[in-house]
């Protein structure tokens, strides 16, 4: 049995089995998975889940360690776009066919989650008569796959895998990603290579220590330093070089990085080991050396591991633009790749597809949502010689359209251009370690001159040695591992409650915040919109304008209509007509109902009043010759929000609502919610001037925003969160992206900051402390070579054990 | 113990030939994904198969794909 109230803030009753969001009150649909009837919140996921338990592969929701991308409604065009990947032409772009004849493809996906999803697409792929075999490789989102092109075509995959949930596009390998896996493979080589050298000269290491403490005979001493020597040279050369590299690059430019105590510690006491095995005195730190290089090696590539699974491929405005195109040549209307399109050509979009470049109306009229752009979820009406953006969603009716510019010239590119330029210029905090690299190693220096020194004085055949262990007893490996094991752990830790940390050094920021101003008003709401009135204008009751509605509008494409999904329909509606851009109208006993536009009611209701000066999304409805209501739809307040507010000021943050909308819903949205400063009627120069007003205030400024839109001014906030609803993740730019919206998360993050902040600073008073003892032991030269090692790696082992603290 | 002077080197020739096995390994792109074998070894048996697909098992469909 489910155990319901083992989470209390989720219901899992509450919220779709397969994608997490929460479920309309009134919509009924379920799909039996292991034996029990799971909820589920639109058909879309439905019939994912269905296809998932037919095909056998239940197991895919007992593994899965996160909620599955809410799939796309499916619409006229999910059969029909991707047959142009069977176009040879442009198949070739992403294909190669080897010697028997298989065609090899590699596809990027859109959505996946975790490893369980790799599996589902893996199994379901393989399942596809003529499939031999089929690769996901999570870390790059890709997919590749290997079919006898008699048996099966490129498209049926395509379809395949959308109908599964993800979202398929060809591959095409870039310079960057390219890049990025060379250097994984080198990083990784560097850390193989240690470890195995790490083990061997930790093995001749345990024969010398304990051949130190009872007596060893010198010429096996000698074999055991001859014999590390050389594997020891090699970790120092192929595993260790980066670190020299960096450090030396840092100090021609005369600044002091944790690289530099690193680099000249392995460089010191691996050259110290080298003159000790060769002339048969002192002592031999190899197998501290190599164990030092694997640990920062380890310690580093965990780090890389963990952000970089963040940068999904995918993750690219142009992504969200559809790949198969209707364009006119040679007067008939053929689809084409986007990629081919060509400026001044002739595009024809279908109300409910994206519009694919930035085009000159021709010929219709309709309304794009260009949330994307401005964050308004209300549709804008367009008509002839009016510009519509790539990116944007054609709402109401079919537009033809001429095509403008290529799509680097278009305002998405340029907006994606404007994020990469905020966060290049983006103020970085120097990260904390190598600030206190630079007096750390200054002392450290100091110290070891001294010892050497006042050794020289004492017992001048003992300096050398003594100088050495405070060096190597000093090793500034817990020092240098503080930082980067706590920002992975959190980052981990909160990637597990659906964050997405793209900016690790934002966590620092975001721990130390002052102000959290939230970025208009659309994340405090819920950005769908939902009915918030109706004005009846006959005898009516509300119930029943409501039935007649929700039964027209179960006939109508267009977005508000989805708000009506949730309630109770009239049934004995007959002859329903859907007019694009005008409204539904349907025959109820002997008498014609419209629903839709006041121009569209008041043909069949002359006297119909104009709409209420509110400022929200009016639909009419009305009998022949009878105006019945308005209803009015609105992006109502997310039910958290209150919760979240309150939860802010007491971890002692200064809340402001920032608002490009001029009308009183800011205000009285933040006087509800009890956020003390507003300010209203904002453009986006103003809103960065006042952040930057705060911040040379001293202040720390954590901005809210929906991520892409108002990219800039996140980008110039110290820190920067994204709410998104799982579907918009891959167009939201921000050092955290909450996924699924859940505001809660937002408090939850800030308090994780917290945290990691406190773990880096007990990390470093470990990390100090430790030295503070050691080193004057070391200096009076009363630590033996094994007891320095042994000490180094406790420190390190207990400075990451304490990072793991953060996993929970 | 004069057995060292043979066993020691034998044991770094060892140590050699696994260096370069790791390394192909790396090379050949079988440890780009570390999440999804990590996971795959506690996924649960594959489905039951329709008998025309015929498939290589888990462990060999691990082959290098680049050449």
């Amino acid at each position: 049995m489910l155990l319901v109230n083992e989470t209390p803030s989720v219901n899992p009753k509450d919220v779709c089995y397969h994608c997490g969001e929460s479920i309309p009150r009134t919509t009924l649909i379920s799909v039996e998975i292991d034996g029990e009837y799971r909820p589920m919140c639109c058909p879309g996921c439905a019939a994912v889940a269905e296809l998932i338990t037919s095909s056998g592969l239940d197991g895919f929701y007992r593994q899965r360690s996160a909620y599955n991308e809410r799939p796309r409604q499916p619409d006229a065009t999910t059969a029909t776009q991707y047959l142009v990947y069977d176009d040879p032409e442009l198949a070739a772009t992403f294909t190669r066919r080897d010697e028997e004849g298989l065609i090899n493809a590699s596809i990027l996906l859109g959505g996946i989650n975790c490893a369980a999803c790799t599996w589902l697409i893996e199994q379901s792929m393989s399942a596809i008569p003529g499939v031999k075999r089929a690769l996901v490789q999570l870390q790059q989102a890709r997919l590749d796959i290997q079919f006898a092109p008699q048996q099966c075509l490129l498209s049926d995959i395509f379809t395949q895998l959308d109908r599964l949930g993800y979202q398929p596009r060809p591959f095409q390998s870039s310079t960057a990603r390219q890049q990025a896996t060379f250097e994984r493979r080198a990083a990784l080589r560097r850390l193989a290579v240690a470890g195995l050298g790490m083990m061997q000269v930790g093995m001749f290491a345990i024969a010398l220590h304990a051949g130190d403490i009872q007596g060893i005979e010198a010429n096996y001493q000698a074999l055991l330093r001859w014999v590390s020597l050389p594997v020891a040279s090699f970790v120092v050369w192929y595993s260790a070089r980066p670190f020299f590299i960096t450090a030396w690059r840092h100090l021609r430019q005369g600044s002091l990085v944790m690289d530099l105590p690193v680099a000249l510690a392995i460089g010191l006491a691996f050259l110290a080991s080298v003159w000790a095995t060769v002339s048969g005195s002192g002592q031999v730190y190899f197998d501290s050396v190599v164990m030092f290089t694997f640990l920062l090696l380890l310690a580093r590539f965990l780090e890389r591991n963990a952000r970089e699974r963040e940068q999904f491929a995918w993750l690219d405005a142009e992504n969200s633009l559809p790949s198969a195109v209707t364009v006119q040549r040679n007067g008939q209307w053929v689809t084409v790749p986007r990629m081919q399109l060509q400026v001044a050509e002739t595009i024809l979009v279908n109300a409910g597809e994206t519009v694919p470049v930035d085009a000159r109306v021709i010929q219709g009229s309709s309304a794009v949502r260009e949330d994307m752009f401005n964050g308004e979820h209300v549709p804008r009406a367009v008509g002839i010689n009016d510009v519509v953006y790539a990116g944007t969603l054609n709402a109401e009716q079919s537009l033809t359209a001429q095509v403008l510019v290529d799509y680097r010239d278009s305002r998405l590119a340029a907006l994606q251009r404007s994020i990469v330029q905020a966060q290049t210029h983006k103020p970085r905090l120097a990260a904390l370690a190598d600030r206190i690299a630079s007096w750390f190693i200054a002392g450290i220096l100091l110290v070891t001159a001294l010892t050497a020194l006042v050794w020289l004085q004492i017992a001048p055949e003992q300096a050398l040695w003594v100088a050495l262990s405070v060096l190597v007893i000093s090793c500034p490996c817990a020092l240098a591992l503080a930082t980067p094991a706590a920002l992975t752990g959190a980052a981990t830790a909160l990637r597990a409650r659906g964050v997405i940390v793209r900016g690790e050094n934002a966590l620092e920021a975001l721990s130390r915040a002052t102000h959290l101003v939230f970025d208009k008003t659309g994340t405090l709401t819920e950005g769908t919109l939902t009915l918030s009135e109706v004005v009846p204008l006959g005898n009516e009751a509300r119930h029943d304008v409501l039935a007649v509605a929700a039964a027209l509008q179960r006939y109508s494409t267009h977005p508000a209509a989805r708000t009506f999904a949730t309630f109770e329909a009239a049934t004995d509606f007959e002859h329903v007509e859907y007019q694009v851009g005008a409204g539904v109208e349907g025959l109820r006993a002997n008498d014609t109902y419209r629903i839709g536009s006041e121009a569209f009611c008041r043909e069949l209701a002359p006297d119909f009043p104009s709409p209420p000066d509110t400022i929200r999304y009016w639909i009419g409805l009305c009998r022949e010759g009878v105006p019945l209501a308005w209803i009015a739809l609105d992006d109502r307040v997310r039910p958290e929000a209150a919760e979240v507010i309150g939860n802010a000021r007491e971890l002692g943050l200064k809340l402001a609502l920032l608002t490009g909308d001029s009308s009183d819903q800011g205000p009285a949205l933040a006087k509800s919610l009890g956020i003390e400063e507003i300010h209203t009627a904002q453009t986006p120069q103003q809103k960065m001037a006042w952040v930057k007003a705060l911040q040379a205030g001293g202040a720390v400024v954590v901005m809210v925003g929906d991520g892409l839109n108002d990219a800039p001014v996140l980008g110039i906030a110290d820190a920067s969160f994204a709410v998104a609803g799982a579907t918009d993740l891959a167009r939201s730019q921000a050092d955290f992206v909450i996924s699924g919206g859940d505001l809660h998360q937002l408090i939850a993050t800030v308090i994780k900051a917290r945290d990691c902040r406190r773990v880096i600073r007990q990390n470093f008073g470990w990390a100090l402390g430790y030295n503070l003892c050691a080193i004057p032991l070391a200096a009076c030269g009363l630590i033996p070579p094994w007891a320095a090692a042994i000490g180094m790696s406790l420190s390190s082992l207990l400075v990451v054990a304490n990072s793991l603290r953060l996993h929970r | 113990m004069d057995s060292l002077y043979l066993l020691i080197p034998i044991a770094l020739i060892f140590c050699v030939i696994a260096i370069k096995l790791l390394l192909w390994a790396i090379s050949s792109g079988q440890y780009d994904d570390l999440d999804k074998e990590a996971w795959r070894i506690l996924a649960e048996d594959e489905p039951e198969k329709t008998p025309n697909a015929t498939r290589d098992t888990p462990a060999s469909r691990d082959d290098p794909q680049h050449d």
